[in-house]
């Protein structure tokens, strides 16, 4: 699902170039859940988002679902994270003006040619929100509810268009102890059933439930 | 992206920074206001000053030159030659000749038939002219005769509808008479008047008789205060008084397109005549000033939407900067930067429209407003328009869209800064 090499990302900084991933190479098989650990501006969420077709400034080879990251155009790489990638981020990121349920169709508007009818839209949003227990509160906004639901809106979004790769940022940092544990089951059941779940994270726990740990030190996955 | 969802997410947007949005809103519908207020006193002065000099574009009105070479060298009398000559110019499609009548006519009496308190005693000094029939034609009523009588017969006459209004609205006041219904309603009256009588002394003719005019229709292409009779009529008058022959007083020349009349003048000037251009200078000279006013004053609104267009611009700026992180999801979740410029140019699209549109309406209400106070405040003056203001329906649309397209330029700019975020760096 996930194949790196070589992959180098620089950061300019006070004028000079600033290697964040230095040669690194990363293979992660179909249904696989990874976490990927390491201290603050190891380059982790870099990493996440280099996979996840956010970033395509970087140097080395990545294929990811079949796509080959560098070869695709600004069009196919919004395609891409549209179709083929579900993001999840440790700050949620809904749109405070939509109600849970137009958060979690989001992806939807931006569906290319052959998109569905609105109808069938909003009936996919409804099953993605009873997917992770919101079935209740799709009328609501995000102030309206609790960081963990709002967190569970955010997945909702993420598994929307079906996609076959799960990015997840830090998703536990903004969330309690026995949420966080919820949305960690939540992410084992989904790469038990198939999905690769890729998961940036500094907490054990997370760690412990995913199938392999790596540690990103020096630009480089150990 | 989804139309639907363009349109929802950009008035959600607007909703989610309501002040922004409303002062941005406030300053676009002053422009549009400004712009469609100017616009529609233009289109209603224009609309008067055409119905107060209805100058025909297509007519040339030919005069004896003041300096006359003879009919050899040029100028000289108009007689049947010359008007068959001045039919022959290429662009003429139609000459008809006119004369003035020499013979005084004089009415002692009001119409007949019509309750007019016509003042006792009074004697009113007829102008007459004899125009050739296919002059009016085109303004007569169906089946209306306008051919010279003979002896006995009402003699047919047409007027200006530019009489009636100066009659109605500054003669009948000032002579304390009541005023006459409106044009078609005074088709057939007959007026009797007395041939060979007028009230300027050793004018009067030796032979004074009593006779009829019967209004046969009105039309703008007679003079405004005369009567136009038929050419055979003035004629036949002038023969019946041993009037010699002078000539016509005047042509009038039909061009086959307005743009042939400046050659069709120029022509005429050449065979030694001269054009009596003091109507359509009038009528051009005021139709300018209107035009020219209206233009400045557009113009000045056009700036004032420029101005809020530039709000708008400021505006987003700062919005596309505090939405950098939004902007970034919408791209983590499929948005190209082209559904991104879409969604910022959208947001000012509908400002612009909403602001437009309440711009052209309140224009409308100023107008509505104005309209009733100078109904109040100003004299009946001849001509006086029932409105000052025309408000057609394509001026709403120019109102709306003039302040779209301007907020949508003004737009341009923060659009693109808006595309140019890079969801990486501004997520993480």
């Amino acid at each position: 699902m996930i194949r790196l090499r070589g992959v180098v990302k620089r950061f300019r900084e006070a004028g000079r170039d600033r290697p964040v991933l230095d040669g690194l190479d990363l293979e992660v098989p179909p249904g696989e859940m990874v976490a990927v650990v390491g201290p603050s501006g190891s380059g982790k969420s870099t990493l996440l988002y280099l996979v996840g077709g956010l970033d395509a400034d970087f140097e080395g080879e990545a294929r990811v679902a079949g796509h080959d990251l560098r070869a695709l155009s600004e069009r196919e790489r919004a395609a891409f994270r549209n179709r083929e990638v579900g993001f999840v981020f440790q700050a949620f990121n809904l749109l405070p003006q939509l109600t849970a349920l137009e958060n979690a169709c989001l992806p939807g508007w931006f569906e290319g040619g052959g998109a569905r009818p609105r109808s069938a839209l909003l009936d996919a949003g409804r099953e993605a929100l009873a997917r992770v227990g919101l079935g209740d509160r799709a009328g609501d906004r995000p102030g309206q509810l609790s960081g963990g639901q709002r967190q569970r809106v955010a997945i909702a979004r993420a598994l929307f268009a079906g996609p076959r790769l799960l990015l997840a940022d830090e998703p536990t940092g903004n969330l309690d102890t026995a949420t966080g544990e919820g949305i960690i089951q939540l992410f084992a059941e989904l790469a038990r059933g198939g999905m690769t779940v890729l998961v940036v994270t500094h907490e054990e726990r997370v760690s412990q439930a995913a199938a392999r740990v790596l540690r990103l030190e020096g630009g480089r996955l150990r | 992206m989804r139309r639907g969802a363009l349109l929802r997410l950009a008035v959600l947007n607007l909703r989610a920074d309501r002040r922004g949005a409303l002062l941005n809103g406030v300053a676009v519908s002053a422009g549009a206001a400004a712009l469609c207020f100017f616009l529609s006193l233009g289109l209603g002065t224009g609309a008067a000053v055409r119905q107060m000099f209805p100058g025909e574009a297509r007519l040339v009105e030919v005069v004896p030159g003041a300096v006359s070479l003879g009919p050899v060298l040029g100028g000289g009398t108009l007689d049947d030659a010359a008007v068959r000559r001045l039919r022959e110019l290429p662009g003429v499609t139609a000459a008809w000749p006119r004369m003035s009548l020499r013979v005084p006519v004089a009415a002692t009496r009001g119409p007949e038939g019509l309750a007019l308190n016509y003042p006792p005693g009074f004697t009113l000094q007829i102008p007459v002219v004899g125009v050739d029939p296919g002059l009016v034609a085109g303004d007569l009523p169906p089946g209306a005769s306008f051919a010279d009588p003979g002896d006995g017969g009402p003699i047919p006459v047409v007027i200006s509808s530019r009489l009636l209004e100066a009659y109605n609205r500054t003669i009948a006041p000032a002579w304390n008479v009541r005023r006459l219904p409106p044009g078609p309603a005074l088709v057939g009256l007959q007026l009797p008047v007395r041939i060979g009588y007028s009230i300027v002394p050793l004018k009067t003719e030796d032979r004074v008789y009593d006779a009829r005019l019967r209004l046969a229709g009105l039309s703008d292409r007679v003079p405004t205060f005369m009567l136009a009779m038929p050419l055979d009529t003035v004629r036949r008058l002038h023969r019946e008084y041993g009037k010699p022959d002078l000539g016509y007083t005047g042509v009038s020349l039909l061009a086959a397109r307005p743009d042939d009349v400046p050659a069709v003048a120029a022509a005429v000037r050449r065979m030694g005549y001269a054009v009596d251009e003091s109507d359509r200078s009038v009528a051009e000279r005021a139709g300018a000033v209107v035009a020219v006013a209206t233009a400045a004053l557009a113009l000045l609104a056009l700036l004032m939407i420029a101005v809020a267009a530039l709000a708008i611009a400021q505006s987003l700026f700062a919005s596309v900067r505090a939405r950098a992180r939004e902007i970034a999801v919408l791209q983590a979740v499929g948005a190209t930067r082209a559904d991104v410029r879409s969604l910022v140019l959208a947001e000012a699209a509908l400002l612009g429209l909403g602001g437009g549109l309440a711009g052209a309406a309140l224009a409308r209400g100023a107008s509505a407003g104005l309209d009733r106070v100078a109904l109040r405040l100003l004299p009946d003056f001849p001509f006086r328009p029932p409105s000052f203001f025309l408000f057609p329906a394509w001026l709403w649309a120019a109102g709306a869209g003039v302040a779209a397209l301007a907020a949508v330029l003004g737009a341009l700019a923060p659009a693109a800064a808006a595309s140019r975020v890079d969801p990486a760096r501004t997520i993480a």
